[in-house]
């Protein structure tokens, strides 16, 4: 178990140092940097809202989108590199098994992400907490309560985002684990991706009461097998208004998201056994 | 039937995942705003669908919003205003900028952009001006009931439905109605109360007007910092001309005794500001 272990991690630190090299994650994380923090300077078109909520949903929505892009393209990208070069071939003609070289290659992956969300989060912070002193100055010359911001609450919702786009990773490894080519995986990756954005619409449906049937059934079996990738969002009320997060809230959604990424790692360590390379 | 066996286990093991994913949904979706689904789904295809993803949803709803307010300021197509106002409401669903905007649009303009689409003020006939007025008056507050509701009942929203009521569907037990819900909401507006009471005297509700006023006066508006002084004279103007008995009215304030032309009342009434009603008027 240990040697399966040290194996794992043996690949998961190739996986990382090939991943952190590449000019994709270069170009992207600079994107979403950009996107952070230029989010100050756009809020004129901001109508309505607290200044902080806009600028934090830029934030939400850079990590979100340049975040599921490379956990798409990257995952993908790094599993056929080592299918094309044939270093896979090598890796697996020693004592490495299939399901610990995708375990390996998860965790290098999801480490890589794991930079990206936590310098993201980061610069997220700063630009929060920097408005946030200037709001609640302002807000004390003229006696109004001061904006809400909770850092220990952005903390936790970069934890979320960590573990949504590991869900997006070990479903990316399983279908990559299946697919021929890396375009197939690319395209099947993101469909799936935005399906499990859009899970809770036909999870609320199940929830509203109506008759048994079959498009019911059918309802219910596609509801349970999709992930809910909805369910990390909870970014608004963790940083902005952290009384709206109801107690026992996070442990499900934590619970929730490691059991998919077991649930599809073990999916995709049962493919890539049968798979022929 | 052993080559099914670990396909039948990996559709065993998701649907326990997908139990799990369940019940975390019940606790998450208390925390998201909710999301219109039936708004959403005619403007899918124009770039809102990323504001339902994850997050931009601010950013998409400012940016539907301002496409909104070129097509309102064009005044021509109804649909389309009213579609990607809506949409907006639907994405930002806790924003009272959006609900009042599109709320008081349906409602006031929308009506003269239909008459203008029939032809013109010249040619549509009288009564079918006022059926199209009232039909986007009662539109228009629809939704900002909705708005309402997701904004937790935002004072400033029922006023504006109040002001609907009174304006456009002429329904005064309506619009006091609004105002009363209004003035008994945290950061109500000062008018509220006022308007409340004034649209049931104008409807010969004169004695509830004056009870629920003067309830309200001494529960919320006395501990006013400045004491709410112009309600209290409205208060008066109303005993007057309901000509209450002098122990009826409310008890003369200590700060009320410098005011010019009150008349005079026994001395066992007169009552002291309360503390929390900070500085006298003297």
């Amino acid at each position: 178990m240990k040697a399966a272990l040290s194996r794992c991690l043996w690949i998961a630190r190739i996986t990382f140092l090939e991943a952190i090299r590449q000019r994709f994650f270069a170009f992207l994380f600079v994107l979403g940097a950009v996107l952070v923090l230029s989010s100050s300077a756009i809020r004129v078109f901001d109508f309505g809202h607290s200044e902080l909520k806009f600028i934090a949903d830029f934030g939400f929505g850079g990590l979100f989108l340049f975040g599921s892009m490379l956990g798409v393209v990257m995952t993908a990208q790094l599993f056929f590199a080592e299918l094309d070069n044939r270093t896979a071939l090598t890796l697996l003609a020693k004592p490495l098994g299939r399901g610990e070289f995708l375990v390996g290659k998860f965790l290098g992956t999801w480490a890589v992400l794991g930079v990206f969300v936590i310098a993201l989060v980061g610069l997220l912070g700063v630009m929060l907490g920097w408005r946030a002193a200037e709001l609640a100055a302002l807000a004390a010359e003229r006696r109004l309560s001061p904006p809400e911001f909770d850092a220990a609450g952005l903390g936790l919702f970069a934890l979320l985002q960590w573990l949504r786009l590991g869900v997006v990773v070990a479903m990316v490894l399983t279908v990559a684990a299946a697919a021929r080519t890396f375009l197939f995986a690319v395209v099947v990756g993101a469909l799936a991706v935005l399906a499990g954005q859009l899970q809770w619409l036909s999870q609320d449906l199940l929830l509203k009461p109506a008759e048994a049937g079959l498009g019911r059934a059918a309802l219910w079996l596609l509801t349970h097998l999709l992930p809910n990738l909805q369910q990390f969002n909870l970014g608004d009320a963790l940083v902005l208004a952290p009384h709206q997060v109801h107690d026992g809230t996070l442990p499900w959604v934590f619970a929730s998201g490691l059991a998919y990424i077991v649930a599809f790692l073990a999916l995709a360590s049962f493919l890539f056994r049968r798979r022929e390379i | 039937m052993r080559r099914w066996l670990p396909w039948c286990g990996f559709g065993v093991l998701f649907l326990g995942v997908g139990l799990l994913a369940e019940l975390s949904w019940r606790h998450a979706r208390l925390c998201l705003p909710e999301i219109g689904r039936r708004q959403l789904e005619p403007t899918v295809g124009q770039g809102v669908l990323l504001g339902t993803l994850g997050g931009f949803r601010t950013v998409v709803a400012d940016f539907t919003w301002i496409r909104g307010y070129v097509l309102w300021e064009q005044k021509t197509d109804r649909a389309g205003t009213e579609l990607l106002m809506r949409t907006a409401c639907a994405l930002d669903p806790r924003s009272r900028f959006f609900w009042e905007n599109t709320g008081l649009s349906i409602a006031n303009d929308m009506a003269h952009w239909e008459i203008r689409r029939r032809g013109g003020y010249a040619k549509v006939p009288r009564d079918i001006q006022e059926h199209v007025f009232r039909t986007y008056a009662r539109r228009g507050l629809d939704l900002l009931d909705e708005g309402i509701v997701s904004t937790g009942g935002s004072p400033a929203l029922l006023a504006s439905a109040a002001l609907v009521a009174e304006l456009k569907l002429k329904d005064l037990a309506l619009s006091a109605d609004y105002y009363r819900r209004a003035a008994e909401t945290r950061g109500a507006p000062w008018f509220a109360a006022r308007f409340a009471a004034a649209n049931l005297w104008k409807l010969d509700r004169r004695r509830e007007a004056y009870n629920w006023y003067r309830a309200h006066w001494l529960k919320t508006l006395r501990l006013e910092e400045d004491g709410s002084p112009d309600d209290l004279k409205e208060l008066r103007d109303m005993e007057q001309e309901l000509r209450l008995p002098w122990l009826a009215r409310l008890p003369r304030q200590s700060w009320e005794m410098a005011q010019p032309g009150l008349p005079a009342m026994p001395s066992e009434n007169v009552t002291t500001k309360p503390s929390a009603g900070g500085q006298s008027r003297k």
